[in-house]
């Protein structure tokens, strides 16, 4: 039995949708930067592309196909990059004192 | 000459599965590589948004875009030779794979491109050039040295996906890569997609997002 009978991969029209989906996104990402929505932006943003990554990786590296072990690299894989991402912007984030204009060591310090 | 079977596998399945398993833990360590720019980066902006927003304002935005469309367009492309591949369209599958470094080297080009475009107008890596006399926000010069570092990692990363790629169309085109056994390809295409994932997060970061403070 070849290999390629024993997957359950992405079908060429799927694959041709998927990239209709990401240029379409690619393009709605494009048209907001020219709209002034504030901090908002950063959701839109990042958000948009977190969809769009997710769309790569399920249809075009066909993560869903993949056996459990596979799986399970990619699922710790994105849990040490969401945690170390969280807890550097809870630390920034809540910070009340704003750091030093001037910190030790640097070498503004030096020039007297 | 299709793939043999390696002596402690017991089957070629088990072995395209082995294979698979080691390029997602190297993904991995690709993607927690990144992420420690991603974190500066999130630290940095969070502290300097103002510096951030004007770099934005003043990066290439038309040619970030089109090297986006590029991207997207080439993963596209090695996800649909993998596709003719398994069905044993050799041919098919090589001219996917030869367009697919085609639009590798396309985004290196236009990456070129807009790196002297940077340097044309004063804008160096290292917080250094004339840009910032006029630019002298506090957080610019951060804004482009994490810019010029991860669009910089990123080109090194296209430049071996391209050389892969390359490696592995020579294998398809001898029919040493063939439908009994297409994973050595197809695990070549999922680095090539990582590749563009991470471009995906960075064009919002670098070329669209304004900002205002979070």
């Amino acid at each position: 039995m070849s290999e390629a009978t024993q997957t359950r991969e992405t079908s060429a029209r799927g694959l041709a949708l998927t990239l209709l989906a990401l240029l379409v996104l690619a393009g709605f990402s494009l048209t907001m930067r020219f709209v002034h929505i504030g901090a908002a932006s950063y959701f839109v943003g990042l958000g948009v592309a977190a969809i769009k990554a997710a769309l790569v990786v399920v249809f075009f590296m066909e993560i869903l196909v993949e056996k459990v072990t596979v799986r399970l690299a990619f699922a710790v894989c994105l849990s040490l990059f969401a945690l170390l991402i969280a807890l550097v912007l809870a630390d920034v984030l809540t910070r009340s004192v704003p750091p030093l204009q001037n910190p030790p060591g640097s070498a503004q310090r030096y020039r007297g | 000459m299709a793939e043999q079977v390696a002596g402690h596998f017991e089957s070629l399945p088990r072995q395209a599965h082995a294979a698979r398993l080691g390029m997602w833990i190297f993904l991995g360590t690709e993607v927690l590589l990144f992420a420690g720019l991603f974190v500066l980066y999130a630290a940095y902006r969070t502290e300097h948004p103002h510096g951030f927003a004007v770099g934005v304002e003043n990066n290439t935005v038309v040619w970030g875009s089109v090297n986006t469309g590029v991207l997207l367009v080439s993963s596209y492309t090695i996800a649909l030779a993998v596709h003719e591949l398994r069905r044993g369209k050799q041919r098919a599958c090589a001219l996917l794979v030869a367009t697919t470094i085609f639009l590798g080297m396309c985004f290196l080009a236009i990456k070129t491109g807009e790196y002297l475009e940077h340097f044309r107008v004063g804008l160096y890596p290292g917080g250094v050039g004339t840009f910032y006399r006029d630019h002298g926000e506090a957080g610019t010069k951060m804004f482009f040295t994490l810019y010029f570092c991860m669009t910089g990692l990123h080109a090194i990363h296209v430049v071996v996906g391209t050389a892969v790629l390359a490696f592995l169309l020579t294998k398809v085109l001898r029919r040493q890569i063939s439908e009994r056994a297409p994973h050595p390809l197809a695990i070549g295409a999922i680095y090539w997609h990582l590749v563009d994932v991470i471009w995906i997060f960075l064009w919002p970061l670098f070329y669209l997002i304004p900002g205002g403070n979070p």
